[in-house]
């Protein structure tokens, strides 16, 4: 089965760590990821860049709505996302648990539609 | 030409659509992918189930913390994803309004970074 896990941080305390403890935590997503790898779990993911570059597109009768920002001015914001194949939701939730931001945000764990 | 990857997040009310109008809706964002390949824009896309089927989790102090649910009640949740190529901002914003629940939510579009050392994506 397939998981979206979305890695929600608050971008503050990101940038308020220092060059060295990014470098600490980018090398534990490496890590992290050649293991999920191994076991084929990882299918692909990204970083994000930060929410001040986000762009929201609405489309109402028919006329384009451009605003700068993400969809919902929320504490923590999305900053990156795994894609994984898990036998179970307990597996997909485990997997998310390792993954770095889990100790200073959160991980929504969210099932894949299944393509038609 | 160097592109540039977007991921284009779709946020929508679940409530907002009907059952006929989000099978509708399934069909229309498949063809607006296949549109997306041919035009070597298509990296990635699917939807999500429903946010009744979230579960949030967060390691405190060594603990594991599981809540069901996302990680936050606004009126619009995720319902999909895709990531595209295009050559800039204005390439990705006019893929973006094509996406069908452009009509009835929201779709954030995120420019991707580049970190060395990731695996490449297939």
């Amino acid at each position: 089965m397939k998981f979206m896990l979305l890695i929600c941080h608050d971008e503050q305390s990101w940038n308020s760590q220092t060059e060295d403890e990014r470098h600490k935590i980018y090398a534990e997503y490496r890590q992290l990821i050649d293991d999920l790898k191994a076991d084929n779990k990882y299918l692909f993911g990204d970083q994000l860049q930060p929410a001040a570059t986000a762009q929201s597109v609405r489309v109402r009768n028919g006329e384009q709505l451009v605003t700068d920002g993400p969809f919902a001015e929320t504490r923590e914001q999305v900053g990156g996302f795994f894609m994984i194949e898990a036998d179970s939701f307990d597996e997909a939730k485990s997997i998310a648990a390792r993954i770095p931001s889990a100790r200073t945000g959160t991980i929504e764990v969210r099932p894949v539609v299944a393509a038609q | 030409m160097a592109k540039m990857k977007y991921m284009l997040l779709v946020y929508m009310d679940e409530q907002a659509m009907t059952d006929e109008e989000r099978a509708h809706c399934y069909v229309e964002s498949a063809q607006l992918t296949q549109t997306l390949h041919a035009n070597g824009q298509y990296v990635a896309a699917g939807p999500l189930h429903s946010v009744s089927t979230a579960t949030s989790v967060q390691v405190r102090d060594g603990k594991r913390l599981v809540t069901d649910g996302p990680f936050a009640e606004t009126r619009e949740q995720l319902g999909g994803y895709y990531v595209v190529e295009a050559k800039d901002l204005d390439e990705a914003i006019d893929i973006a309004q094509r996406v069908p629940p452009a009509k009835y939510g929201t779709i954030e579009i995120r420019p991707l970074m580049e970190i060395p050392g990731l695996p490449e994506s297939n």
